[in-house]
């Protein structure tokens, strides 16, 4: 198990107006880990992924990456929203190769990268294809392999699959923990869906609104490799109704 | 392919055709006199009977409309530019922007005549003034409606403002962009007209229709006319051809082969510091 901490926030904070967006909060998480966050709307967890990208810079407190301080900068995350922001005007290896464009100049290497990682993960033949041709699932997956280019080690990924059908998200989610495990990120992962939580993490962080915090931290006993019987394991609804219980009140 | 073309190019001439056909039946059949309308047959004539005198005059007139386009079409994208990323210039150039288009611009030509001359100049700052407008509103709107998240990602990527602006702004602008140069393109050529009516040099376009018109010589009034229009209609597509040459993206599902990837960075319009790979 991995033990040693990439990710450390200390007492972040963040006020809009009169709203609390984020009350003091403090997470640690390790190098190599899957960590989901899981909440409703308002509690924050955009908020804590824009403050971590670098997007916002919180009232108080600080982000640590590996060593060094980043609170209020930006370059250092791998970051994709359930928007795939696939820019139309580029081929399918120029969007992956997009984050080497926008800050210096793209190599034949960073090319042969993109290249091998489409192969790899079955997109090998829409290299050329521009992201209209493509299906939701396809733009997505393009949209991470061009997060994974980045070669940033921590990737904050914001409801990538929630705008893709029940049956394709499946499929993402399988696909997403196969390249998870080929090349050894961290991954912070923000979800509505307490079943895509359980099911891609270690660690599930449920978080409530007004202010938003964060309310409990599971860890998530599933072994891994996970298949989809998993759904259906005794430990995973056991976890599931936890979390249930803390999203939706203590009837559950 | 065979039927795009059908369908771009065959039935947009048969309309052509058929509105000549309205011309011609109108005349013959309300019986029009020849000095208020000539037939659509001999309107063409007029033009290919004089070419020699006609051609340099057209020359003339493409030359003023294809400056002053560029002229307004630089003028209009640094505006909106200027306008759309900085909010005192915003502020400062909206109300004169559209004070120069509510001032009619006929009433304009003649002092701009009396103040520039006779030369070419007066009748290309009229085909500026007249295109730099929808260009400018269009960048302006294009550019305020980029989608924030995209330009949100490149931040956190660590893109610099001008990268982003270049990489992800400009190219997302390019669809209002064209439709600005189009509506520009379209109106040119009547800038141009107005300048040379106003100037009233004798070696013009629109100085030989008013001749024409003078000498009741009807059917070179409209011959001209016909000229004019396929001047404005000519450099219209041309910017359309421009367009579909650089928004590949626009109707093709793949890129063409040899623009990008395996060669020289690409020699794609609107992608200024296009970064892309250096010869392999």
């Amino acid at each position: 198990m991995p033990t040693h901490a990439l990710l450390e926030l200390r007492e972040i904070s963040k006020v809009f107006g009169e709203t609390v967006a984020l009350a003091p909060t403090s997470l640690t998480i390790s190098q190599g880990s899957f960590v989901a966050i899981v909440g409703p709307s308002g509690c924050g967890k955009s908020t804590l992924f824009n403050v971590i990208a670098g997007l916002l810079k919180p009232d108080a407190g600080e982000v640590r990456l590996g060593d060094s301080v980043v609170t209020g900068a930006t370059g250092h995350v791998g970051y994709m929203l359930q928007k795939d922001l696939l820019v139309p005007w580029r081929t399918v290896i120029d969007n992956i190769t997009m984050a080497a464009r926008l800050t210096r100049r793209v190599t034949a290497e960073d090319r042969e990268e993109a290249r091998r990682v489409a192969e790899q993960y079955g997109l090998g033949e829409f290299l050329r294809h521009y992201p209209s041709a493509l299906s939701g699932g396809m733009r997505q997956r393009v949209a991470f392999m061009r997060t994974l280019v980045t070669h940033q080690q921590l990737l904050l990924l914001d409801e990538p699959f929630g705008a893709l059908d029940a049956q394709t998200r499946l499929e993402m989610q399988q696909w997403l923990l196969q390249v998870w495990r080929d090349t050894d990120r961290t991954v912070l992962f923000i979800t509505h869906d307490v079943d895509e939580s359980i099911f891609l993490s270690d660690r599930v962080i449920v978080m409530s609104p007004r202010p938003g915090r964060i309310l409990a931290d599971f860890a998530n006993p599933l072994p891994r490799p996970r298949t989809v019987a998993d759904l259906t394991n005794p430990t995973f609804i056991e976890l599931k109704s936890r979390v249930m219980s803390l999203l939706h009140g203590s009837n559950a | 392919m065979k039927r795009g073309l059908l369908f771009n190019l065959v039935v947009p001439l048969v309309s052509l055709g058929l509105l000549l056909l309205v011309w011609q039946a109108i005349v013959v059949v309300f019986n029009v006199a020849p000095y208020v309308a000539p037939r659509p047959l001999e309107a063409i004539q007029s033009v290919t009977g004089n070419w020699s005198i006609l051609w340099p005059l057209i020359l003339g007139t493409v030359r003023e409309t294809v400056y002053g386009f560029f002229c307004g079409a630089a003028l209009g994208l640094l505006l909106g530019v200027a306008m759309a990323k900085i909010p005192f210039v915003q502020q400062l150039f909206y109300p004169v922007v559209l004070v120069s288009q509510a001032v009619p611009i006929i009433a304009l030509a003649a002092p701009l005549v009396l103040i520039l001359g006779f030369s070419i100049t007066p009748k290309v700052v009229i085909v500026a003034w007249i295109v730099f407008f929808p260009v400018t509103v269009n960048v302006l709107d294009g550019l305020n409606h980029v989608d924030q998240d995209l330009v949100s990602l490149a931040r956190v990527y660590g893109a610099s403002r001008w990268r982003t602006f270049v990489l992800i702004e400009i190219p997302a602008t390019s669809s209002p962009l064209f439709s600005g140069l189009k509506i520009g393109a379209m109106y040119a050529v009547t800038g141009a007209i107005i300048g040379e009516l106003a100037a009233g040099d004798g070696n013009s376009l629109a100085l030989y229709q008013e001749h024409a018109n003078a000498n009741l010589n009807t059917a070179a009034v409209y011959g001209t006319t016909i000229v004019m229009t396929i001047i404005g209609i000519a450099w219209f597509l041309l910017v359309v051809g421009v367009e579909i040459w650089a928004t590949p993206w626009q109707r093709r599902t793949v890129a063409r082969r040899g623009l990008r990837h395996r060669g020289r960075g690409g020699a794609r319009l609107l992608d200024g510091a296009n970064i892309g790979a250096r010869s392999t």
